[in-house]
């Protein structure tokens, strides 16, 4: 509960730092409007193909955001050796990634919300009863993807071209996420079978946990001297 | 010639012999695939190289872990190596694959599950390597490398599992079955071909595994001269 | 601390380096630019591993006061105490903080952006965030450089109250008459090795044969 406690001053602080700079969540916000148009221009999504281009469109589009986010992430900690800050206070370093991950979360949940209905109204869908189902499964892609991009954001944070590097690395390990979620909002969209999906839901909460886990395990080593 | 030195090389020359022999018994003593024709020996190279590539994946995982542990730079050493010599079997599992697929699908790359595996595979090593290349500090370099070779190394079950099914439940399977037993109407001289290439692989593999840890080692003790050599 | 060693790459930052600290002591560490004081601080503090060596601490909370780092620019003052003083789990009430602030001479300025505040102010916060803490062990590095008169005063003032409640503190500048006016021991770092470790009144007396440019050329000086 101590983690709690101190997870939740983290946030709290990166919250009050993004409410007042709002330089994450307004680029965020242009840039996934921009990669719809981009779409557009590249694929000439016609009206008889959009269903089977969504999922994949879309979760590219949140991907490609969330990675701006990722890169600002832990941009407050590197300005004035804030991270040092941190570190000379006994706090429990796994509260700070499970803050970070929840900040993420957060931000990208928030650019969803919007994006989700502008690519609707764009492409003129019509899944605005599917739209929980197909929110969840988002909701755990997104969570899983917040993980890992928290963790090794922090892992290239004293590495040289660590914008370069962070996507290099974190893509090939994000593949089973990206599938996941694409595969299940397709089944969505296409027949809304629950049970069609269920394997990979379960892939899905799976990698969640794993690396829920594994980063909360781990991270103490991620920040240390 | 210490006796470390004198071990990696009797494994070189063992696995130089293997690797003969084997070709011999792929190449001419096996018969020739009822299906695929002569093109199939190549799996005499390919199914050792693919194993060797996943087991450098379990030994940097070892190493990853005794490293964040024990803080030996030897077990970092280790991971290391394994790393880069995975490259090299990921690399040429990929190469050898495409070799196959030429005469037998008629095209040099397709996006079959194990094909796309192997390249995830490869990609993870890449960037395990660049990682390690982009920061300075070594011990933040050994730690970062240590995470990425963990982390990587629990997400294969979930790759490998997401990658079969979105080949098998998105699209009909391949032409081949890989949950055939190999076993089944298979020449008895073709599974000797291939166990005597799976040692010689594992026999090289090793080889080469010692031969880069004593690079390691060789370059941690030029280190440490440097060091301790000036005032 | 034991045969403490960093190397950075092939190069050693400290070498060696063997000290024993008591409770309540101030202690003035002095040495030439690139002697390795400030490496010194973060290997104290925890921020750097060593290379070799150890470091034994009586009572494991650190402080480290570097002017102008350590606070988060976007957040005000009081945004900053609260969120640090919740993180070393510390239970002051607003009306203390206040008090440490008016004594930094930073009343009323609780709202105030931490990024408007001058340098000399950034110091006087982090001073009052350290007095709130009260660590067992202070590290201070060049803690005058921006500190008016009276910000000087607050300074000494509170080195004197902290290593009165035990605190030890080690003080890293290169305003020597200072530090040996208000530290009992010297310790002299020159190429990363520690060349004394003394009594301030030996080291006032050595200082000319210790480093040889420790004081600017031909200037006398006295405490």
């Amino acid at each position: 509960m101590e983690l709690l406690r101190q997870a939740c001053w983290l946030l709290w602080k990166d919250v009050r730092l993004e409410l007042r700079r709002r330089e994450s969540l307004m680029s965020m916000f242009f840039f996934g409007a921009l990669l719809l148009f981009l779409f557009q221009f590249s694929f000439e999504i016609r009206q008889d193909r959009v269903a089977e281009m969504t999922p994949g469109l879309l979760w590219l589009a949140f991907v490609f955001t969330g990675m701006l986010a990722l890169t600002q992430l832990f941009q407050p900690e590197r300005e004035n050796f804030c991270l040092e800050a941190l570190l000379l206070t006994p706090f429990d370093r796994a509260a700070l990634f499970v803050s970070k991950v929840i900040f993420n979360l957060i931000l990208m949940l928030l650019v969803e919300l919007v994006v989700f209905p502008l690519f609707a109204i764009l492409f003129n869908l019509q899944y605005w009863g599917l739209l929980p189902s197909l929110f969840a499964v988002t909701f755990l892609g997104t969570l899983g993807f917040c993980v890992l991009g928290t963790l090794f954001s922090a892992v290239t944070l004293k590495a040289r071209a660590r914008e370069l590097l962070l996507p290099l690395v974190l893509f090939p390990l994000l593949i089973p996420v990206v599938l996941a979620t694409i595969r299940c909002l397709e089944i969505i969209l296409r027949s809304g079978a629950w049970s069609e999906a269920y394997p990979w839901l379960r892939l899905l909460i799976a990698f969640d946990v794993i690396f829920m886990t594994a980063g909360y395990l781990i991270f103490e080593w991620v920040v240390e001297a | 010639m210490s006796s470390a030195r004198r071990g990696s090389t009797i494994l070189g020359a063992l696995a130089l012999v293997f690797i003969l022999v084997g070709q011999y018994w792929g190449l001419v003593k096996a018969p020739p695939d009822a299906y695929q024709g002569d093109s199939q020996r190549i799996m005499y190279l390919h199914v050792p190289s693919i194993l060797t590539a996943y087991l450098s994946f379990f030994i940097v995982f070892v190493g990853s872990c005794l490293y964040l542990w024990k803080r030996e730079p030897r077990d970092d050493i280790l991971a290391y190596a394994a790393a880069e010599i995975g490259v090299l079997f990921t690399a040429l599992t990929i190469v050898e694959g495409a070799i196959w697929g030429k005469p037998t699908w008629g095209v040099w790359w397709t996006w079959d599950a194990r094909l796309t595996l192997t390249a995830i595979l490869l990609l993870i090593f890449v960037a395990y390597l660049m990682l390690r290349a982009l920061i300075e500090e070594e011990q933040r370099a050994a730690v970062s490398g240590a995470i990425l070779g963990i982390i990587g190394f629990l997400d294969i079950p979930l790759i490998h599992m997401s990658v079969y099914w979105w080949r098998t439940l998105h699209q009909p399977p391949s032409i081949l079955q890989p949950d055939k037993p190999p076993w089944e109407n298979v020449h008895p001289s073709m599974l000797v071909a291939l166990a005597i290439n799976f040692v010689a692989f594992i026999l090289l593999y090793f080889y080469l595994l010692s031969q880069r840890i004593r690079l390691g080692e060789k370059q941690a003790e030029l280190r440490r001269r440097r060091l301790y050599g000036r005032r | 601390m034991r045969q403490l060693s960093k190397a950075f790459g092939s190069q050693w930052a400290l070498r060696d380096v063997s000290f024993d600290l008591r409770a309540g002591e101030c202690v003035a560490l002095l040495g030439q630019n690139g002697a390795g004081k400030t490496t010194l601080l973060k290997l104290l503090s925890a921020l750097m591993r060593p290379t070799s060596g150890a470091i034994e601490l009586a009572r494991p909370a650190v402080g480290y006061l570097v002017p102008g780092a350590h606070l988060y620019e976007h957040l005000t003052v009081g945004e900053n105490l609260r969120l640090f003083l919740a993180l070393h789990n510390n239970k002051k009430t607003p009306a203390e903080v206040e008090k440490a602030l008016s004594r930094a001479s930073l009343t009323g300025a609780q709202d105030w952006l931490v990024s408007a505040l001058s340098a000399g102010m950034k110091c006087r916060l982090l001073i009052a965030k350290w007095l709130l803490v009260e660590p067992g062990l202070l590290l201070l590095d060049e803690p005058y450089g921006p500190l008016d008169g009276a910000g000087v005063d607050l300074l000494e003032s509170f080195v004197s109250e902290l290593t009165r409640a035990q605190t030890a503190v080690i003080i890293a500048t290169h305003q020597i008459p200072r530090a040996l006016a208000l530290c009992s021991r010297a310790l002299v770092l020159t190429r990363g090795r520690l060349v004394f470790d003394g009594p301030r009144d030996d080291a006032a007396a050595n200082l000319d044969r210790l480093g040889e440019s420790l004081l600017p050329r031909g200037e006398a000086w006295s405490y």
